[in-house]
């Protein structure tokens, strides 16, 4: 199964992808697919994986959610879009200033 | 030309969980410069997030639990390996530690009663084990911890940074060389004492509860240093993790004393290897019995064994609300199914030989929390990870301030500093390579997994050895694609180099302790020795050296 992802990386750059992808998948374990799979460059946070630390949130289909525990699905659109959490700097790709 | 900045600090703490935190806080109060690092982001990036309880003494204990009735049973539960100047500090000095840190904001959970809830944990005799923010004590310890920083003037902190390596001048450390990830610089932070507080090392298994930082630094900074590490073969699995689904493997199931372990024969196991405990056993008996099961072929096919809460499912859903829900998101219903379950890496109970005072054999090195070794030998109590880690990060900042004030710090040969520089640029111009830094990570994983885990013998940790060197040797031949900032190829190049060192340690102290004892269990040395000896291990002319020694005052 193939899933159709679409990053923000900048305020003028959306790059997407196509992850396999099963239905058990995380969207931290989608990005990590994409880390390893597709482009090394993308940046994300992420620590405990146990929905306790909050570091890997980010905006997931426009809402914000922990990446760690929401399921990855396709939003209206058909694609799974991630942006950065819009308040606060944002470091590189989705990942945030602490 | 030397083109990396120098930093200058009085106190530099690597690591921010609760040991590293702690230690800021007190070297801070005693008016001191401290610089706090960290990998992650600071305060949210290390084991100490997930901790649930806290074990210790206050006005809150049972009526008949004091110092000595816990000593007793923290020696007790090292198997002979504890060091006792380090447990007598621990039970010595942890209700002024707790009471430190309630003076500074954490709020203890209350029973129906109003009063402070105190509750059992397998291993202690008395109940001692308390929580704070509903079992998500840790957080609460950090929270209160980090609002301490923030006020105070004294600490700085600095995310995203990750040390590459401790510095020495005149056989004494002087600071680390260290590299931010968001503006892809290195620095040399020279600093009067050094703290390092870098947590486990759970990453150096394939599967782990520990989160992704805890890929074992600390271990091989020390050793880099000079530092000597003790008793590392003791790893402690946590006994009942979540093998499936692969988003939350290594998550571990707290519950499992209300549930019923299954073989894939849908044995009931426990009734053979523990008929009075069933499945309430230590954590050691508990991993060995199913770590065997797996071995022997009665796993599933995901290598691991059921789970089955059901008959208590109210229970584990009052008690343990965020594990139920956690595990319901992810498709396993404990309600009307089982859960595929097995060991998964917790906590190294080796580490960086301390003395009471939480200095390293190196001067200007001072080593807290789960990086030190000594305090919990062959196995550690429950709970008691946390307070080691309040208690000894106290000690830690005070004597490190104590240090600065007196220190005169040698200054560093600036070759030294250009070497490491020269090297860590060649490395980022390694894009023709064959192995990408996180498949060096999973091959170090997937060895440990197989020859170092709950069940070792002879030939499988001979095996290792030989492949981690053959590992050792990839690294030349590695792949970086990625070296603009915040690059975690980078990170994790740099981490796979400390887990390749630590790997070695771990292996090598599992090989040179010829018996079981406590965490360490040798198929072909079933039976724990009569004699009482510490693996220790050293690094010197890029050569990792083991060797064992009698336990001082030992039987
Ligand atoms: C899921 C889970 C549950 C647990 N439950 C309990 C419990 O209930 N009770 C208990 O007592 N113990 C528990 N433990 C164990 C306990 O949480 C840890 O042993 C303890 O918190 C470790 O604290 P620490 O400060 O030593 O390290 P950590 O909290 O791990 O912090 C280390 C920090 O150092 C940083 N770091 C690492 N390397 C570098 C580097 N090279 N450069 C810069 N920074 C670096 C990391 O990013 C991290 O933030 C649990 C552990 C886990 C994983
Ligand atoms: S990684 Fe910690 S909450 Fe998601």
């Amino acid at each position: 199964m193939k899933l159709h992802v679409k990053i923000q990386r900048t305020d003028d750059q959306t790059d997407q992808f196509e992850v396999d992808y099963g239905p058990d998948m995380t969207v931290l374990n989608v990005l990590e697919e994409i880390y390893r799979h597709h482009d090394s460059s993308i940046a994300y946070r992420y620590s405990c994986r146990t929905g306790l630390c909050t570091t890997c949130m980010m905006l997931i289909n426009g809402k914000p959610d922990l990446s760690c525990q929401k399921t990855a699905e396709p939003g209206e659109d058909g694609y799974l879009t991630l942006s950065p959490l819009p308040k606060g700097k944002t470091i590189k790709d989705l990942v945030k200033e602490y | 030309m030397l083109q990396l900045k120098t930093i200058d600090t009085d106190v530099l703490v690597i690591g921010s969980g609760a040991a590293g935190l702690s230690a800021a806080a007190y070297a801070a109060q005693q008016q001191k410069n401290v610089l706090v690092l960290d990998k992650g982001a600071v305060g949210r990036s290390g084991s100490s997030v997930g901790a649930v309880q806290i074990a210790g003494l206050g006005d809150w204990s049972h009526e008949d639990d004091g110092i000595d009735s816990y000593l007793n049973d923290i020696n007790e539960s090292g198997r002979g390996l504890s060091d006792p100047e380090l447990t007598q500090t621990l039970a010595e000095e942890i209700d002024v530690s707790l009471n430190h840190l309630i003076e500074w904001g954490l709020k203890l959970d209350k029973n129906e009663n109003k009063e402070v809830a105190v509750s059992h944990t397998s291993g202690h005799s008395l109940p001692r084990s308390i929580s704070a923010k509903k079992g998500k004590t840790g957080l609460g310890i950090l929270h209160a911890l980090r609002r301490k920083a923030t006020k105070d003037e004294n600490i700085h902190t600095w995310s995203d940074v990750i040390t590459l390596e401790l510095v020495k001048s005149s056989e004494r450390v002087v600071g680390a060389i260290v590299f931010d990830l968001t503006d892809n610089h290195l620095y040399f932070i020279q600093s009067k004492a050094t703290i390092l507080a870098t947590g486990g090392a759970g990453q150096l298994y394939p599967t782990t509860s520990n989160p992704v930082q805890s890929t074992s630094d600390g271990f091989s900074l020390g050793l880099g240093a000079g530092a000597t590490l003790v008793d590392m073969e003791q790893v402690q699995f946590y006994p009942v993790s979540m093998v499936a689904p692969h988003s939350i493997a290594g998550f571990c199931i707290s519950f499992y004393h209300y549930s019923k372990l299954y073989n894939n024969l849908g044995e009931r196991f426990m009734e053979k290897y523990a008929p009075n405990t069933l499945e309430d056993a230590t954590r050691d008996k508990l991993s060995i019995a199913i770590a065997t099961e797996i071995a022997e072929g009665r796993g599933t096919e995901n290598g691991g064994l059921l789970l089955d809460a059901q008959e208590e499912i109210e229970q584990v859903k009052k008690e343990f609300p965020h594990e139920h829900k956690l595990c319901r998101d992810r498709g396993v219903d404990l309600n009307t199914g089982r859960a595929e379950i097995g060991p998964a890496a917790h906590f190294m109970m080796g580490g960086v030989k301390i003395n009471k005072e939480a200095e390293s054999e190196v001067p200007g090195l001072f080593v807290a929390g789960e990086t030190s070794g000594g305090l919990h030998g062959g196995n550690r109590l429950g709970n008691n990870a946390l307070s080691e880690c309040i208690v000894f990060g106290a000690r830690a900042g005070l004597n490190g301030a104590k240090l600065a004030e007196e220190a005169d710090v040698p200054q560093v040969d600036p070759s030294v500093l250009e070497k490491t520089e020269a090297q860590f640029k060649q490395i980022l111009s390694s894009a023709e390579g064959e192995y990408r830094p996180y498949e060096l990570k999973e091959r170090i994983q997937s060895i440990l997994g197989v020859h170092a885990g709950v069940l070792r013998n002879n030939d499988g940790l001979l095996k290792a050895q030989n492949k981690l060197e053959e590992v050792q040797k990839q690294f030349n031949q590695v792949k970086i694609t990625n070296t603009a900032y915040y690059s975690r190829e980078v990170l994790d190049y740099i981490e796979a180099g400390h887990m390749i060192r630590t790997a070695q340690a771990i292996v090598g102290s599992a090989a040179a302790r010829k018996e079981s004892r406590g965490a360490h269990y040798n198929t072909d040395y079933p039976e724990q020795e009569s004699s009482l000896q510490h693996t220790l291990v050293n690094f010197s002319d890029n050569q990792i050296n083991i060797r064992t020694a009698p336990v001082k005052g030992g039987l």
